[in-house]
């Protein structure tokens, strides 16, 4: 079996738009949660939203930008930095050995929200051209193939919250596998449009806003929780052949050793705790790691009732007494829920907390749950905690639960589990 | 203001091309828009110009096959600032986008 080194991350995120930026940002606790100002904010009973930072004419010629749907756009320049953070140069590369998997839940939503706005609110037949070429779920996927001629698989995982971690782990199967050299693999959501706000507020859902500061509304593992707060964004990553990354000297971010995907068949949206901790343990196994070698934890964690005591509870399953001695960071607390791109950006954020000895807090967490009992690292990072091997858990409406275990590089020499 | 001035803001201001690029025998794909985006500048076309074209795309290679074309449409309907139905061939084209 090959090894995987993760080379390259890019990102566009709540928290910035510049790995830097974004880890410094989540190690502050600065919440990228607002109240959002558009007309049709006054239909929602919680205008909520961790917005992006990020305008399209920055980085495409306008007759292009036409074709490209925020979803893309965003997942083209978190690509674009992921590659020149990789200092990777696809002149030297088998392109047909270079896969692209791409994770969205709701692909091109304001693409559709603007047709159907067209098409019945105005009652008119002229809708945009290219909704389909927009509103397609693979369009950011094939647009990051068509920036780099990239001829070999490109896919797209469409598995709500757990998209992207799947499609970094389904990436990592083929390069472990040695079918490819090199993948591109994240993900991206764009999904703050009425349409997909409403959908989900119907869905009770969403958070109620805090009525002291809404940038607080996101309360993971907390009693007075009330639900998540929708974000937008794209993390992509450059996972290489750990050999050629070595042969070529690149920056090693980390090591993906494990994934582990499994599916909750006994309902449509509740999860559950017996599949959350069989997908914690198939990615253990896949890793060839004992459950003590594991060092932190990034939850799911999203701040709805529902899943923070399951999660909670899974995590126990797996890991034991030792459960209650493992940082868990629940990062959605201050960048949202980027649905389909929330497991691509938690993951770069172990890596990068990794990589700087820092622990991330939980923010907004006052007084856990009764039954959220664990060490969330409430409200405050912990700096200069070496540790080497981290679990970013991702669960999702639908019941697929994936689950990605990656190590520091400079513990990568040593197999996981003799550590400890 | 002529049909090709007319035509030009609609580039300049959608599709932000420097007006200077903007020559009648240039080809529009040049300027970033393929035959996928000439479906959309049709749309522009119809509403600037209150014609209506037909369903099927047509093939306007240049500045200048897509100002004839509009002219020949006005003309032909004798009312240019009237909704009109297209019911004249496109000019030839060099070559037809796929």
């Amino acid at each position: 079996m090959k090894r995987v080194a993760v080379t390259g991350i890019g990102m566009v995120s709540p928290l910035g738009n510049i790995a830097t930026e974004v880890l410094a940002n989540a190690t502050a606790g600065r919440s990228a949660i607002c109240r959002i100002d558009e007309p049709w904010c006054k239909r929602l009973v919680s205008p909520l939203a961790a917005c992006v930072n990020f305008s399209g004419d920055e980085h495409f010629a306008a007759p292009k930008l036409r074709m490209l749907d925020r979803v893309s756009q965003f997942a083209i320049v978190a690509a674009r930095q992921a590659v020149g953070d990789a200092r990777f140069d696809f002149e030297n590369a088998d392109r047909q050995r270079v896969g692209v998997f791409v994770g969205t839940g709701m692909g091109g939503s304001q693409t559709s929200d603007d047709g159907y706005h067209t098409l019945y609110a105005e009652q008119s037949d002229r809708i945009k051209p290219f909704t389909i070429l927009m509103g397609m779920t693979n369009a950011p996927a094939a647009w990051i193939g068509i920036e780099y001629e990239l001829t070999g698989p490109n896919l797209t995982y469409s598995t709500a919250c757990s998209s992207s971690a799947v499609s970094i782990g389904e990436a990592w199967m083929r390069l472990r596998n040695g079918d490819l050299d090199v993948a591109i693999a994240g993900g991206a959501e764009a999904p703050l449009s009425l349409g997909a706000l409403k959908a989900w507020e119907v869905l009770h859902t969403l958070a109620r806003e805090d009525p002291f500061d809404a940038s607080k509304s996101c309360k993971p593992f907390s009693k007075s929780r009330s639900g998540m707060v929708l974000g937008e964004g794209a993390t992509i990553f450059v996972l290489e052949d750990w050999e050629r990354a070595i042969r070529r000297r690149a920056t090693i971010h980390g090591e993906l050793i494990g994934y582990g995907v499994t599916t909750d068949t006994s309902h449509i949206t509740r999860p559950s705790v017996a599949g959350q901790a069989a997908a914690m343990r198939a990615a253990l196994q896949a890793a060839g790691c004992v459950p003590a070698s594991i060092d932190t934890i990034n939850a799911h964690g999203t701040g709805t009732q529902a899943n923070d005591s399951v999660e909670t509870a899974a995590i126990k399953e797996v890991f034991g007494e030792r459960a209650y001695r493992i940082p868990i960071s629940a990062t959605k607390a201050i960048h949202g829920h980027l649905l389909g791109a929330s497991g691509a950006l938690e993951f770069a954020l172990c890596l990068l907390a990794m990589q700087h000895d820092i622990l991330l807090p939980t923010m907004h967490l006052e007084l856990a749950a009764e039954d959220c009992d664990l060490d969330y690292v409430p409200n405050c990072a912990r700096h200069n905690v070496k540790f080497d091997t981290i679990m970013s858990n991702s669960f999702a409406f639908g019941g697929t639960n994936a689950v990605l275990v990656a190590r520091s590089a400079r513990s990568a020499a040593v197999r996981c589990g003799q550590n400890n | 203001m002529t049909t090709r001035e007319r035509l030009s803001k609609i580039l300049v201001k959608n599709y932000k091309i420097d007006p200077t690029r903007l020559t009648l025998d240039g080809p529009l794909e040049e300027l970033g828009i393929d035959s996928l985006g000439m479906a959309e500048l049709l749309f522009f076309i119809e509403d600037e110009f209150k014609v209506q074209l037909p369903f099927d795309p047509v093939p306007l290679p240049t500045l200048g096959d897509a100002v004839s074309y509009i002219d020949g449409l006005l003309t032909a309907q004798h009312i240019p600032e009237t909704p009109v139905i297209a019911g004249i061939a496109p000019p030839a084209a060099p070559h037809r986008p796929v």
